[in-house]
């Protein structure tokens, strides 16, 4: 993969720090009684690392996806994103190192119904004052092609089939150069053929362009798939499947 | 702000009903405000001009105040007489003393432009068999024509021929139609206490409005004396003013003055004057009602949207657009709804007072002879009904605009 994406993305090893940390993460939810979602995790994940995360429908694997988003504010704990601690930051700085740093790829696309495939991908980069429009709608463009979806640049959402929307979801995530991708469920709503695409692009990301991608899934083969398996019970890690236990505690 | 621009345009266009509903009604509430102040006010300055241009802006008469010096007297050294041995009928009445030296004080006066003294009373005008009761008024022509211009009202005749002829008169033309008469021709005039004298027609005018144009007889001064019996009494001081607006304060300086009774236009018609406040005071209700009802329809879409667009605000927000730039889409579709109908107002209002220019007002509305509405159209108002509509648009489209920037995106992502 090359181009803009590529141009965008800093090589792994230059950076020091892990992509993703989270320090004794812990996540109640509810107001008058508290439920505990998540029990104190430490996690490492290193640049151009793919991480599956896996486990029971409440186990916490969404939480600790949105935690490490900068999307949701933990209990107690930090999280820190590319070295940098999210917990003190404001909503607009949380909001800020989201846009930058951060891509997200949902069950649901959540592509906007009034815009066309191509302007879905070119918002996030809107906001973005050192990203001029004639530039983001040319890394646009280009994600888009890289994705095998450029003919389908004027369509809107509707126009398109499940798989073109998670397609251009990504390309969504991934075409303002964030070096981290967050993925809740992004096959959970596709036919095989199209959630082994979405894998497929996941592993080019990742070997391309050295992408740290975290991936939520219900789904044993597609979580197989990534260089490590982060197992979830009950707001705590379980077992890792795979790779390095340096990298990897539990508490 | 190119994202909230561009973002905040394509949901207005997406939601073209809705919002054209919303614009809508800002452009009803405009175009209520523009047309109904363009009629209500149009009707008042018309009244109001009226009222200027035919009566005077102070009327001093001659009841005097309390029991001090009149300023005349003073200034000459007391009263020309000390002890009175005799009083006929024509003594007894009421008057202005020294009229001459009075007029010529009032002159004097900052802000005075014109001062004319004259005789008024009740006397009975006929010709033939017709009779009617009028109001005589004995006047020096080209004085008077100075303070209320006669001259402009004159439709037939000369006004100068009051001071050309010793039994002139001049007569509105309703009274000239009641009586059937016509210049030239004669009519006989009398009061109680005075003489019956005839008059010749020397000019006949139209004011506009119906209880003068059928109830007035203009004569020279000394011709009035005679007819209402007055000796050479002048009971009336009628007086024009650089600036109307300072009519009651001229009044109240004239009165501790002279210590005559006297009489601003705005007191002569305090009635009209205060139906017109209530007038405004419901108008200006009414328009607000509108422009609220406008205000609410944008809140009620506007909240309808955001719910529906949670999901959507949720996604902005977690591709790093913050609370501020949500604000400012929802904000930003509020302004474009409000000055979209306040603009489609503006110009259907100006339509609709262009279209009211043509109509025939059947009436005259009560007081002023038919014509055409009279239209008060000035850009100020369109300036204000802008101003307000935008104003409540914007204050309609912050709660929703507040709930949307208040969207936690990790509550939309859980509850899908």
């Amino acid at each position: 993969m090359t181009s803009a994406i590529a141009a965008a993305a800093a090589p792994a090893a230059a950076l020091a720090a892990p992509s993703l940390e989270a320090r004794a993460l812990v996540r109640d939810l509810g107001d008058e009684v508290k439920t505990r979602i998540l029990h104190g995790i430490d996690l490492a994940i290193a640049p151009g690392e793919f991480v599956s995360v896996t486990g029971p429908s409440g186990s916490g694997k969404s939480t600790l996806l949105y935690l490490l988003g900068a999307l949701d504010r933990p209990t107690s704990g930090d999280v820190l994103i590319e070295g940098v601690s999210t917990v003190g930051l404001d909503d607009r700085a949380r909001g800020a190192r989201r846009g930058e740093r951060l891509g997200f790829v949902f069950q649901f696309h959540f592509l906007l119904p009034e815009f066309t495939a191509l302007e879905n991908v070119i918002i996030p980069m809107l906001r973005r004052r050192d990203i001029p429009r004639a530039d983001a709608r040319a890394r646009a463009r280009a994600v888009l092609d890289q994705l095998g979806i450029g003919e389908l640049g004027g369509r809107r959402p509707t126009q398109l089939s499940g798989g073109q929307q998670q397609r251009v979801s990504i390309a969504r995530a991934i075409a303002h150069g964030p070096r981290i991708l967050l993925a809740d469920e992004p096959t959970g709503n596709l036919d095989s053929a199209a959630g082994e695409a979405v894998l497929g692009i996941f592993e080019t990301l990742v070997r391309d362009r050295g992408m740290t991608i975290v991936m939520v899934t219900h789904e044993p083969s597609y979580a197989r798939r990534a260089q490590r398996e982060i197992r979830l019970r009950d707001g705590r890690i379980v077992e890792i499947a795979a790779g390095a236990p340096a990298t990897v505690t539990t508490r | 702000m190119r994202a909230t621009l561009f973002i905040a345009g394509r949901q207005l266009w997406h939601r073209k009903l809705l919002n054209g509903i919303a614009v809508l009604g800002v452009m009803l509430g405009v175009l209520t405000l523009i047309a109904i102040t363009g009629i209500m006010r149009g009707f008042q300055t018309k009244f109001l001009d009226t009222i200027l241009q035919i009566s005077p802006h102070v009327v001093v008469f001659d009841k005097t105040l309390g029991d001090t010096t009149p300023i005349v007297d003073q200034l000459l050294g007391g009263p020309s007489a000390t002890a009175i041995v005799r009083q006929t009928s024509t003594d007894r009445q009421q008057r202005i003393a020294r009229p001459t030296e009075t007029v010529r004080a009032m002159r004097a006066l900052e802000g005075v432009a014109a001062v004319a003294p004259l005789v008024v009373g009740s006397a009975v005008a006929s010709a033939g068999s017709k009779e009617t009761p009028v109001e005589l008024r004995g006047i020096d022509p080209e004085v008077q024509d100075v303070v209320t211009p006669l001259r402009s009202m004159v439709v037939d005749g000369q006004l100068g021929g009051l001071t050309g002829a010793v039994d002139g008169a001049m007569i509105g033309h309703q009274l000239a139609d009641l009586l059937g008469v016509k210049v030239g021709d004669n009519l006989s005039c009398a009061s109680a206490l005075g003489d019956r004298v005839v008059l010749r027609v020397v000019a006949i005018f139209e004011t506009g409005v119906a209880a003068l144009d059928k109830g007035r007889i203009y004569v020279a001064t000394r011709r009035a004396q005679t007819i209402l019996g007055r000796g050479d009494a002048i009971d009336r001081i009628e007086l024009r003013l650089v600036d109307p607006d300072r009519a009651p304060a001229v009044t109240a300086q004239l009165e501790a003055l002279f210590h005559y009774d006297a009489e601003s236009w705005q007191e002569t018609n305090a009635s009209m004057l205060g139906v017109f406040d209530q007038q405004n005071m419901i108008t200006g209700l009414i328009i607000g009602a509108v422009l609220l009802v406008g205000g609410f329809g944008i809140l009620s879409i506007q909240i309808m949207i955001v719910l529906e667009k949670r999901r959507d605000i949720a996604l902005l927000k977690s591709v790093g657009y913050g609370s501020r730039d949500v604000l400012a889409i929802f904000l930003t579709e509020g302004a474009v709804i409000a000055v979209l109908g306040a603009a489609l107002g503006a110009a259907a209002g100006h339509v609709v007072l262009a279209g009211m220019r043509l109509l025939k007002s059947a009436s005259g509305m009560g007081y002023s002879k038919p014509s055409t509405f009279a239209i008060y159209e000035r850009p100020i108002v369109y300036v204000l009904a802008f101003g307000f509509a935008v104003g409540v648009g914007l204050l309609a489209s912050l709660v929703p605009a507040w709930r949307a920037s208040r969207v936690e995106p990790v509550d939309v992502l859980r509850g899908t």
